[in-house]
């Protein structure tokens, strides 16, 4: 059986737009023989049981994210297709540790460069999307969900200022309320922004130091971690499954301007670690991901677009959102083949039940919610008096709409708690 | 709706007794009115600050997770960046006294914060970002994470893994949470039961958005797994040595990990289910770095 690689479409001449997916190709590239494996550019999590990408698929086994993958194959090939197999003692803790700083440091900042920065979104990032990657509809479902999740990944760093179309929105939305409280003239045009920011070079200030210090903290140990004289991280003769992670976040965040309008993060990474931006350029020749074993995705049928559309409407839905996660999470507790020990899965359900009933208090909170509006109105007699004429009934059910999500439907721990130490 | 008010005056008869309708009906009801038209009743002054036994010491203060009789003998605090800060500054040699507090009354919504004996600046409370720069101003230790390039790589460890695999254990794992976590920072805040079934529900919903930050679900074996990990990792980097890096004396390193092993091991905290404490136990000479650094306390 050939194993198949599910991952996200290539972009900006890489082989993929994902930094894990990267990652991913560049381990199997380097440590299966050509002929074991292919790679599906299939573009849609929903290929795969997990939700996720990337995903090997060996005939009905699914397994998702970089790490379990080098896991399976090490499994799978019992022993043989391990690129960690030589590391002992403080070389495996580096591994393991380096692992953790670049999965902890990486995803926010590429986030932040591909997604929340406006520019590099709209001008380099979507059209790759709807050229390359996806098919009509998901063209207009997925960017707009990835870069959501982005902006959450991200919201810890506080730069959310890059995404400067939303701030022009925002002005708008002011001066329009302005105009409406009566506090402006409506004859007084929208004066253009302050500061003609065509890229973050017009950020203010505070921000701009909040990007050095974000970068420093990602590039800054990066170039102390790249030994001086050697070919690999951890020194060693050959590459590791380090060596591919880092491949991967790094490959998208030495983008340069040719890639990207407002290529920052490209140039931080070459002032503050010049040395790691050439070494993952010659990772990329080595890895050898000019010439990889591509096949054909599945030509999108109606039944796979349908079920995009499905999942959208679904997840864009508060309860019914919240529910699927946790079927998800049902499932995975209970399937067999998860590779859970027995205290583990009795966990996992547990929580999974735990988490029905808040979902059924949120239910229980809407309901609520709208029976009070519902009493509220029938009390100043808007309901049921049947004198309303049939103007008046219509205006009335869009208010309805209007107001429902205003309510108090439940309390909101993170604006409380965001900023608690969980630790 | 407020430009349809605005319109409406210029529009139709008809128009407008529907908009004036739609107005009744966004007008606040007649009782409630009443009431908000005779505030303010009266404007009491501020209320003064709690009495308590510590609210005139005089030396510094450090503002902690912990419970009235583990701040009398500066027993550990039971949250784990409380814990670190108060470790590291009793390791650094500095004199204060631990006061127990709460998030709500934190300036920067987090706890620990420390208020020195000797103002700094414009008498203000130091954060905890800012409490490693202030005690090296005070008895000028060194900045460890100068001296060797693999402190902050090793420090992701515990600030992602092994703080991830905690959030789970302390608040997703029901048992856990009605063992430790509701007596330790529920129970202890306020009686009223309303404010504890909602602080609860606070907690494990902020918790849970924490953890999904980083994956689309919560995958409590991998969370175990990448835990696990990290305590091999930081066991081999300890290696034989008495501390990290080969420190002559314990520092911020071993502060942070000791704030997670020591509460881990904690027999007093009164775990139901411990996967992180057997994961821990696998390696001797971390449970070993715990109890020497036991002896400071």
């Amino acid at each position: 059986m050939v194993l198949e690689l599910h991952v996200w479409g290539p972009a900006f001449s890489l082989p993929s737009i994902d930094a894990q997916c990267l990652a991913t190709i560049a381990y199997l590239s380097l440590a299966l023989p050509k002929d074991a494996w292919v790679l599906v550019a299939s573009s849609d999590p929903s290929v795969s049981p997990t939700n996720e990408l990337p995903a090997l698929r060996n005939d009905n086994t699914w397994v998702s994210r970089f790490r379990n993958i080098v896991d399976y194959l090490r499994q799978y090939s019992s022993g043989d297709w391990d690129l960690d197999a030589e590391l002992t003692g403080l070389d495996r803790a580096d591994s393991i540790a380096f692992t953790s700083f670049l999965d902890t440091q990486f995803p926010p900042l590429l986030a932040l460069s591909l997604y929340v920065t406006s520019q590099n979104y709209y001008t380099s990032v979507l059209p790759a999307y709807s050229s390359q990657i996806l098919t009509w509809p998901s063209t207009w479902l997925i960017p707009p969900q990835i870069r959501a999740a982005a902006k959450r990944a991200s919201d810890h760093l506080g730069l959310s200022s890059l995404d400067l179309v939303a701030l022009e929105e925002d002005r708008k939305r002011e001066h329009s309320a302005a105009v409406a409280a009566g506090r402006l003239p409506a004859s007084l045009p929208l004066l253009k922004a302050t500061t003609p920011a065509p890229t973050t070079a017009g950020l203010v200030p505070s921000h701009r130091f909040r990007m050095e210090a974000v970068t420093a903290a990602a590039f800054e140990p990066l170039a102390a971690m790249l030994p001086p004289q050697k070919d690999y991280l951890l020194g060693g003769d050959r590459p590791t499954s380090v060596d591919c992670l880092l491949l991967g976040y790094g490959s998208l965040a030495a983008l340069g301007s040719e890639s990207l309008q407002d290529a920052w993060l490209g140039e931080a990474m070459r002032q503050k670690a010049p040395r790691a931006v050439e070494w993952v350029r010659r990772m990329q020749r080595e890895a050898g991901l000019a010439s990889l074993p591509w096949r054909q995705p599945e030509r999108p049928r109606w039944l796979t677009v349908g079920n995009t559309l499905w999942n959208t409407v679904a997840d864009a839905t508060p309860i019914w959102r919240e529910y699927r996660a946790n079927t998800r999470m049902h499932e995975i507790a209970q399937s067999h083949e998860a590779d859970l020990s027995g205290e583990e899965r009795e966990a996992l359900a547990e929580y999974a039940t735990g988490y029905k009933k808040d979902v059924w208090l949120s239910v229980a909170a809407v309901v609520g919610g709208a029976a009070a509006l519902v009493g509220y109105m029938a009390h100043v007699g808007l309901l049921g008096g049947g004198d309303g004429d049939e103007e008046f009934e219509e205006d009335e059910d869009e208010e309805v709409e209007v107001v429902q999500p205003e309510l108090p439907v439940s309390l909101n721990a993170t604006d409380f708690l965001g900023s608690m130490s969980f630790s | 709706m407020t430009s349809e008010r605005r319109e409406a005056p210029g529009q139709t008869p008809d128009n407008a007794t529907a908009a004036a309708r739609a107005r009744d009906f966004f007008s606040v009801p007649a009782p409630v009115k009443r009431i908000f038209d005779k505030f303010p009743l009266v404007t009491y002054p501020a209320n003064d600050l709690p009495y308590c036994s510590w609210s005139n010491r005089q030396g510094n203060r450090l503002f902690v997770f912990t419970d009235a009789a583990g701040a009398r003998h500066g027993r550990p605090s039971f949250n784990p960046q409380c814990l670190k800060w108060q470790a590291y500054l009793r390791f650094a040699g500095i004199e204060f006294d631990i006061i127990p507090s709460s998030n709500h009354a934190s300036p920067t919504g987090a706890l620990p914060f420390l208020l020195p004996a000797l103002p700094v600046g414009n008498n203000a409370p130091i954060p905890s970002s800012k409490l490693q720069k202030w005690a090296i101003e005070q008895v000028h230790c060194e900045e460890e994470q100068q001296l060797n390039t693999r402190f902050e790589v090793y420090a992701s460890l515990l600030d992602h893994r092994i703080r991830n695999a905690w959030l789970y254990a302390l608040y997703i794992d029901s048992e856990n949470f009605d063992a430790v976590a509701r007596r330790l920072y529920v129970d202890a805040s306020t009686t009223n039961p309303a404010v504890r079934a909602a602080l609860a529900l606070q907690l494990q919903q902020a918790a849970r958005a924490e953890l999904l930050k980083t994956s689309t679900f919560i995958d409590a074996g991998a969370l175990e797994a990448e835990a696990g990990e990290a305590f091999e990792a930081l066991s081999a980097l300890l290696g034989d040595s008495v501390h990290f890096f080969d420190r002559p004396n314990p520092g911020l390193f071993d502060a942070s990990v000791f704030a997670y092993t020591h509460l881990i091991l904690d027999e007093k905290m009164g775990w139901k289910r411990n996967r992180l404490g057997k994961l821990l136990r696998r390696h001797e000479n971390l449970v070993q770095h715990r109890d020497r650094l036991l002896k400071f306390f």
